[in-house]
């Protein structure tokens, strides 16, 4: 297979595939991955999270189109929720990127959060890989994140822009999910002026918490339907890159991130070994049928059940 | 529960409008429907030109690739689909296609190569029934 050579002389369809295979699981996409590794690092990973509705999507094609009107190539990543009851997905993020359909160079590829083999960090960190080597220079992640872990797809990324919409509801909502403290940049969509800067004296008591040093987060207001506010946001967007790769704290943000990266990484890989070892295991069948019995309680079902893996 | 079981590798699977067809509303059945199935669904949208559709598929690296067309024009596209698909080297990708298609025209489409069609008014189950079948057999 040399699926990794194909990427990096610039073949769209080898990436696609390497990208599936990644998603699949099984040793040879890892395999492949290793072989690009040393070509990444230098693109600029945008992630783009908020509440739905807000505008993730718009703004994504926005941007593309501006960044690739400058000339620079650009891969967008879109994650769409799986439905826990049947496993389905509706990758419907792509069909709201309509402009960037139109423009040339810009690879989209849509994921499901979940029933990865991997998992979705995993399959969205070999995603953004596989676009780099492509050569991509911009990459943008979107996602809702909702759930721990594409919380965790978000330490794949140089810069965080939250997306707001003035009817966003609850503050203390969002200070649980944690959205508004993990944006480098804010951008509240929709609004009209006056209620603009109505949001922005509400949140600037929550951003602004555990930043780092040198940053300070910026809150603009763009119309991401019209196209508002992007040429800000853009310039934003490349500050924080430029702050990012000057700083010494950047390169310890950076570092940070790594290893909390690759704990979710290590997370999912654990959880999908032992979940190898329990499948069709009569002991811990055996385990199961006892609890579910009422004979031994959960905790003593847990640490019998990883007697199992050695643990 | 879904983390908690192995998973089946899922068939990933692009609904298309091509062309100038303004009705979409069997294929956002189907696409709901084949969610429901447990499949991962692209929907297009509508107008799509065939470019813009290979050019998905190749990018989302789909399994199948569904053709929803009401306009009676499915030979044309579908001729010009297969040529694309060829020029791109995705000509192993499966091609399904429904909408409105008379039944003497399926034997020419699957000359063509696809290899389902569904003329409306094909029960949801058959189709879907029909989709995996074929996939485990590919």
């Amino acid at each position: 297979m040399d699926l990794a050579k194909k990427v990096l002389q610039g073949d769209e369809k080898s990436a696609a595939r390497l990208i599936s295979m990644i998603e699949d699981g099984g040793d040879e996409g890892h395999r492949e991955i290793s072989l690009l590794f040393s070509h990444t690092g230098k693109a600029h990973i945008i992630g783009v999270t908020g509440t739905p509705g807000a505008g993730k999507s718009t703004l994504i094609s926005k941007l593309a189109v501006n960044f690739a009107d400058k000339g620079k190539k650009v891969g967008i990543i879109a994650v769409d929720p799986t439905s826990p009851k049947d496993n389905g997905a509706l990758l419907g993020d792509r069909l709201r990127m309509r402009d960037v359909e139109e423009t040339k160079g810009v690879f989209i590829r849509s994921m499901a959060s979940r029933g990865y083999p991997g998992g979705i960090a995993k399959a969205s960190a070999g995603a953004v890989y596989v676009l780099e080597a492509l050569g991509k220079e911009i990459i943008m992640v979107e996602t809702v994140g909702a759930g721990q872990t594409e919380m965790q797809i978000y330490s794949l990324c140089n810069t965080i822009i939250t997306i707001l919409a003035p009817d966003y509801g609850d503050e203390i909502q969002l200070m649980k999910a944690g959205l508004l403290e993990i944006g480098d940049i804010v951008a509240i969509n929709k609004a009209d002026n006056v209620r603009a800067e109505d949001i922005s004296a509400e949140i600037a008591v929550y951003i602004g918490k555990n930043k780092s040093k040198g940053w300070e987060t910026p809150v603009l207001t763009v119309q991401a339907k019209e196209g508002g506010g992007i040429e800000k946001l853009v310039e934003a967007v490349n500050e924080h890159f430029v702050y990012l790769n000057k700083n010494t704290c950047g390169k310890d943000i950076k570092k940070e991130k790594l290893k909390t990266f690759m704990f979710a990484l290590l997370k999912e890989e654990l959880w999908n070994r032992a979940l190898n070892t329990w499948a069709g295991n009569k002991r811990f069948d055996s385990i199961v049928k006892k609890l579910q019995k009422g004979e031994i309680d959960p905790y003593a079902a847990v640490r019998k059940a990883l007697e199992i893996n050695g643990l | 529960m879904e983390e908690y079981a192995m998973h089946e590798k899922r068939i990933k699977i692009l609904i298309a409008k091509p062309g100038l067809d303004g009705h979409d509303r069997g294929a956002k059945v189907v696409s709901h429907a084949l969610k429901e199935a447990g499949m991962e669904v692209i929907y297009s949208g509508l107008h799509k030109t065939i470019d813009q559709i290979v050019n998905i598929a190749l990018q989302e690296d789909v399994d199948i690739i569904g053709l929803s067309i009401m306009t009676g024009a499915h030979i044309p596209i579908v001729e010009k689909l297969m040529k694309k698909m060829r020029d791109e080297d995705i000509i192993d990708k499966t091609v399904f296609v429904g909408g409105v298609i008379p039944a003497k025209d399926i034997s020419k489409l699957k000359g063509l190569g696809v290899a389902g069609v569904f003329p409306g008014g094909t029960p949801l189950s058959e189709m879907i029934e029909f989709i995996k079948t074929h996939m485990k057999k590919a």
